[in-house]
């Protein structure tokens, strides 16, 4: 990215209170990562609960049971955007032309498209499904792909340190 | 000691230390190996502990095999990440609470499987999810504090 593009945005992050408190407290940004490393298993694991059932892997699931994971996710991810906003805040001009970091919050953008489209194309014909029985093709396809996504998400994010230049 | 200096000098050893993508990318599985693990023991232990109770716990069988593979990829690149420095991790507090955090979880997600499938006490069982939870957690906490201490 264009340092003049993401100059004016990344000044205004590294002014926060909270960018502020992130380079001071040294407790801090230890403490953050540790509160997204959690996050992301939340996630993770809410994930794994109901992306397999659709998928057929956990198919005795009760897929309606199974979509209470959904508010666990959300929950999750809004901590993790929340620390990692703080991240951000923090060192605006390390994250901004990192590559990995570009790569993962394209990713999560994707993500959150396929989750809409889950929620709204396939949330409802789901929840009808009897223990055992199959979800209908498409539905495994974006179960899959949520699932895929998070791993791409996990590990451009673990490679931000690695790419800097 | 000896040992671990064979292992730190030995080839993985090398690899991990001077391969310039190898820290990297065993570094990525470990976390995506983490997110597996512990998104198994965290969605089946939120079960047990009362959430989402339409779903028979004996349904999560499946998941089970899947958090197994994710033990596996981070033993394993544990194990290689480990080769890095082991003189120096094998004697740091907050790698030996990890580990002995990690021992303890197993053993408890073991006795809470247990308990589920016999007649223990809802309440007994409850504690011992809470207990597993809270050694799982430690075990990341010590883990991600392994970078600062």
């Amino acid at each position: 990215m264009d340092y003049d593009t993401y100059a004016p945005l990344a000044s205004w992050f590294e002014s926060t209170w909270l960018g502020g408190q992130m380079r001071e407290q040294f407790w801090m940004f230890p403490m953050m990562e540790t509160i997204h490393f959690i996050g992301i298993t939340f996630l993770f694991g809410s994930l794994l609960v109901i992306d397999m059932r659709v998928i057929g892997f956990g198919r005795f699931i009760n897929m309606k049971a199974a979509m209470k994971y959904i508010p666990v996710a959300i929950i999750a991810f809004a901590v993790n955007l929340s620390t990692g906003i703080a991240f951000l805040c923090a060192d605006p001009f390390r994250y901004f032309p990192n590559i990995a970091f570009q790569w993962k919050m394209g990713l999560i953008v994707i993500a959150g498209i396929n989750a809409l489209w889950f929620w709204f194309g396939e949330h409802k014909e789901l929840s009808q499904l009897a223990d055992g029985e199959d979800a209908p093709f498409r539905a495994k396809v974006i179960a899959a792909l949520s699932l895929a996504i998070w791993v791409g998400v996990i590990i451009f994010g673990r490679m931000i340190p690695y790419v800097e230049y | 000691m000896g040992f671990l200096i064979w292992l730190e000098e030995g080839a993985l050893g090398i690899f991990i230390r001077e391969s310039l993508w190898g820290y990297p990318i065993v570094l990525s599985s470990h976390a995506v190996g983490m997110a597996i693990v512990m998104g198994v023991v965290i969605a089946l232990n939120l079960r047990v502990l009362g959430y989402a109770k339409d779903i028979s716990i004996l349904a999560y069988d499946k998941l089970f095999i899947i958090g197994w593979i994710g033990f596996i990829i981070n033993l394993i690149s544990g194990l290689i990440l480990f080769c890095n420095t082991p003189t120096t991790y094998f004697f740091q507090g907050s790698f030996q609470l990890k580990i002995g955090s990690i021992v303890l979880g197993g053993i408890l997600m073991k006795v809470v499987m247990n308990s589920v499938r016999g007649n223990t006490s809802e309440t007994m069982t409850k504690v011992a999810s809470a207990a597993c939870i809270a050694c799982w957690f430690g075990a990341m906490i010590t883990g991600r504090l392994m970078a600062y201490l």
